[in-house]
């Protein structure tokens, strides 16, 4: 099982899928946003980020392009919330050029999640 | 005789007879003034003014025996295209107008669309990480409850509501494209209405959908799901206008794009469907390719 490191400034969303993630093995590390993430990325190395790409403090492309540059073989899966960018494939678009390997978008359900996660620890 | 063609034979016997060009002139411009009016503030229509001018030449003529035809009807063919010309005119203008009007109607129409989009696109961010956490949480219930409690039965239900409210975001969203995200492709109409009346058959079960295909196949290129998209709304109103009670035929046949009157490719396929309903009046008809027109209640 894996040490995963989940960014997300949406507390419910942290929680929920923790809580996914905990019930199938995996260790868990949150942040609420982009720099706490950075921070908890290199005290506490993770096998594998989800990445909100739209928060508040650090956009997550941002994070997930300083994250590869420390670590280049990190796998990160890349969160889109949808629609603050109105062309949200675009963003997630912009989020495999940083670096991630597969993309998720919200609203997601546990089987897409799991999918997610297999492809990005497969990479 | 009526009074404007009275008056239009004098005025052209006046300019036949002007003992000088100054004179003529006045008679020609009153004549021109005279047919104006009568085309544009009588909407007379413009055959008729023709007549009335010809007929005021051949009485001239009639009258004057000692006058060639032709050098009366050159002396006064000035009038008559003078007036022509200002009544070609002020058709473009109306041409014009019109056009105007529906181009601006058409605009308004689409920066409604586009608010409408944009406002989408505004709150579909918070709502899809509600959605995330009602879906995510209902499954993660779904899951912790065992098997023949009744409260698994109530979670599945939120779980399919949420996957439903999802599905909706992402339709409002296509509002705020400018392109839907799906891509073209090439698909099969057959298959995509046979399952988009299996859905519709799901909710109607008193209303009877029968689908005839004249062809076994019919492909086209779109966006998959938009046509069951089609089929399913214009399945559902038509039970919905038929209070779920009823019938209705699908056809679908093979034709070519002049019979249709389309200005791309050759071939074609003609989509019929028809109701039991009372159908649709002239007034709604205008306005069913609005988006937001809709004769059901909120």
């Amino acid at each position: 099982m894996a040490h995963i490191l989940v960014v997300d400034d949406d507390e419910q969303i942290r929680m929920m899928v923790t809580k996914m993630l905990e019930r199938d093995g995996h260790k868990i590390t949150i942040a609420e946003d982009g720099h706490v993430g950075l921070r908890l990325f290199q005290a506490e190395p993770p096998d594998l980020v989800i990445a909100d790409i739209i928060m508040p403090t650090l956009e997550g492309i941002e994070m997930i392009k300083t994250m590869k540059q420390l670590r280049s073989d990190i796998p990160i899966v890349a969160v889109s919330g949808g629609a603050r960018h109105i062309f949200f494939e675009d963003t997630l678009c912009l989020a495999q050029q940083a670096g991630a390997v597969a993309t998720l978008s919200k609203p997601f359900t546990r089987v897409e999640l799991t999918a997610a996660l297999l492809t990005a620890l497969s990479d | 005789m009526n009074t404007t063609e009275e008056s239009y034979g004098k005025l052209l016997q006046q300019v036949v007879f002007a003992p000088d060009a100054d004179t003529r002139e006045v008679y020609l411009s009153e004549a021109f003034e005279l047919g104006r009016s009568s085309l544009m503030e009588e909407t007379r229509p413009p055959d008729e003014l023709v007549a009335i001018h010809h007929n005021a030449i051949l009485r001239l003529a009639k009258a004057h025996p000692d006058m060639k035809l032709s050098d009366i009807a050159e002396l006064l063919t000035l009038p008559l295209i003078e007036v022509s010309m200002s009544y070609g005119m002020s058709f473009r203008e109306h041409l014009e107008e019109k056009y105007q009007t529906l181009l601006e109607k058409r605009l308004q129409e689409s920066h409604k669309l586009e608010a409408v989009g944009t406002l989408a696109a505004g709150i579909a961010h918070e709502f899809n990480n509600l959605l995330c956490s009602m879906i995510g949480f209902s499954e993660l219930a779904f899951e912790e409850l065992v098997d023949g409690v009744p409260a698994k039965d109530s979670v599945q239900q939120v779980l399919i509501a949420g996957l439903q409210a999802r599905d909706l975001v992402a339709r409002m969203l296509q509002l705020a494209r400018k392109d839907s995200a799906l891509p073209m492709e090439s698909l099969d109409m057959v298959p995509e209405i046979q399952s988009a009346i299996e859905l519709v058959e799901i909710r109607e079960k008193l209303f009877d959908i029968s689908f005839r295909p004249g062809i076994s196949q019919a492909f086209i290129t779109a966006r998959p799901g938009q046509i069951q998209q089609i089929i399913m709304n214009l399945c559902i109103n038509a039970a919905d206008a038929m209070e779920h009670r009823g019938a209705m035929v699908i056809t679908l046949e093979s034709t070519t794009a002049e019979e249709c009157q389309i200005e791309m490719g050759n071939s074609a396929f003609c989509l019929t469907v028809s109701d039991q309903g009372t159908g649709i009046s002239p007034e709604v008809q205008e306005q069913i390719f609005n988006p937001f027109f809709t004769t059901k209640e909120p």
